[in-house]
């Protein structure tokens, strides 16, 4: 486990390298609005804003010092 | 955009056991390849790899031969990965549109031949609830186990109808989270003499022993018959209401796992008469999942080769016959007795997990217009409209409207959500961005 951390909707989710912002935002736990339903890119509920691009989290490899946050309807 | 690639003989969308397949034969012809994948690594979904690699979980002895027989190809093969880019679609001249999902810029190949292994998207049927937070696929959870080695915390439920609901219950429990119960709509044991007759595939029958037996060492309930009837949000927990010949029964989960079975992800996927020669392989082809699709990514090859040097392309391997009569039999076990209807689906399930789209939605559409075209009920109720394309909706609203316009007539998917590009969503701002930019990685293709 590496201290890598980004944040996500100003949370700091600590992630290993080489995993999906998904996979580190389910394992941080609690309460959040990531919605992960397929984990393949197809079915798009778990569309974040990672920077000024919007990709889905369950693709998008986690990135040191990354800014994401929920997707805004 | 960039400039126009053209250097490129055959572009290969995908990177589980169909892509890998074809470019492993691909790379030992003199031709260019170009081999994309939206993720950061080979193996698609079944073989997605842990992302360290301490972390790994059980899998039947027939799995991980693939995976190494896989790997294997891939470091042998001249074809590097592409990595992180994805087919957006063709334009008129036959050129295709990918975009760089690193640098966020589009590139543009003119291919002679593309091969689509772009694997299966999984059918999940509506149910009141299954929208809400934590419910998630059986695949979508499954791949979550292999990417990190992790179950979700707290309890579980699987539930739906085929083989992949077992394989992820025994998965979950040998990395130490067993699910409460396996909820199963079929009754594939009261088939089961009449189904091992016929099931000449020893390699099936091997795999299903094992998560069975595993289910059965971490006592999970293998609940065949029985379906959920809801599921609803209690204080912090899911509630989720089944019902089988023998009553009903409340589970009180934190996270729900549905399946009802996988169909090819050719959303979108088109046919051409004209340059390029366009060859599907793997269950983007047909759904008949790894085994088949090594095979069949093979063959596609072997077609694809075929087609350059302008000679006429072999027949299909007798292995995918076999495949397909196993997979057959495999569905003819697990068939379920309930198929949800209009009728039996209350008004606020939703229908369209995208826009909202409900039940209620669509009964009134019908009732305002019962011959309504397929088309009419994306364009007018939204269905299918959404990210998602219609790969989480359109075969369901399809069903429903099959029903409802006289059983014998089968709705196809493609007629509600039509058949253009994107075939896949793509950001604005990467079909405008310059890929000549000096931060744009270059694709990594093999040339001759």
């Amino acid at each position: 486990m590496t201290s890598q951390t980004f944040t996500f909707d100003g949370r700091t989710i600590a992630f290993n390298k080489g995993e999906t912002l998904a996979a580190a935002i389910l394992r941080a736990g609690g309460s959040t609005p990531l919605a992960y339903f397929c984990g393949i890119g197809s079915c798009q509920s778990c569309l974040v804003w990672c920077g000024e691009r919007r990709v889905e989290a369950c693709l998008t490899l986690a990135t040191s010092g990354a800014i994401v946050s929920s997707a805004n309807e | 955009m960039s400039d126009v690639i053209r250097n490129i003989d055959v572009l290969v969308v995908g990177a589980g056991p169909a892509g890998i397949a074809a470019v492993a034969r691909l790379g030992r012809s003199n031709v260019s390849v170009l081999w994309i994948d939206q993720r950061n690594k080979p193996g698609g979904a079944i073989h997605r790899r842990p992302a360290t690699p301490a972390t790994s979980i059980a899998l039947p002895n027939s799995v991980k031969a693939q995976w190494q027989r896989l790997e294997v190809l891939i470091t042998n093969s001249p074809v590097t990965l592409t990595p992180q880019t994805t087919f957006v679609g063709l334009d008129s001249e036959g050129v295709a549109v990918l975009e760089d999902r690193i640098s966020g810029a589009s590139l543009q190949v003119a291919a002679r031949v593309i091969i689509f292994a772009i694997g299966a998207v999984e059918r999940v049927l509506p149910r009141p609830g299954w929208t809400l937070p934590n419910v998630w696929t059986a695949g979508g959870m499954q791949v979550m186990l292999k990417e990190t080695g992790e179950a979700p915390k707290g309890r579980i439920l699987v539930a739906g109808n085929g083989p992949l609901t077992v394989a992820l219950g025994a998965q979950l429990a040998a990395a130490g989270n067993a699910p409460i119960a396996v909820v199963e709509a079929g009754n594939p044991t009261a088939k089961l003499q009449q189904g091992l007759r016929l099931l000449s595939n020893p390699r099936l029958l091997i795999e299903a022993r094992y998560y069975l037996n595993t289910l059965s060492r971490h006592d999970v309930p293998w609940k065949r018959g029985t379906r959920i009837v809801s599921i609803e949000r209690g204080e912090d927990r899911l509630h989720v209401r089944t019902t089988s010949a023998r009553g009903d029964e409340t589970f009180i989960v934190d996270h729900v796992a549905l399946h009802d079975g996988i169909r090819p992800n050719s959303f979108g996927l088109f046919e051409r008469k004209s340059a390029p020669l366009i060859i599907r392989a793997g269950d983007c082809r047909e759904a008949l999942g790894a085994v088949s699709a090594e095979v069949d990514g093979a063959q596609a090859a072997a077609e694809a080769l075929a087609h350059l040097r302008g000679e006429k392309p072999s027949p299909t391997p007798a292995r995918i016959e076999a495949e397909r009569r196993a997979q057959l039999v495999l569905k003819e076990l697990f068939r379920p007795a309930y198929t949800p209807t209009l009728e039996n689906l209350p008004d606020d399930t939703v229908l369209c997990r995208c826009e909202g789209g409900t039940v209620g939605t669509f009964k009134a559409m019908l009732t305002r217009n019962p011959g309504i075209s397929p088309r009419e009920v994306k364009l007018n109720g939204r269905f299918g409209m959404g990210s998602c394309q219609g790969r989480f909706c359109a075969d369901n609203v399809a069903a429903l409207l099959g029903q409802a316009q006289g059983g014998d007539v089968t709705i196809e998917a493609s007629q509600l959500t039509g058949i253009r590009w994107p075939i896949r969503p793509v950001q604005i701002s990467s079909l405008i961005r310059d890929g000549n930019d000096a931060d744009t990685t270059q694709p990594k293709t093999r040339t001759k």
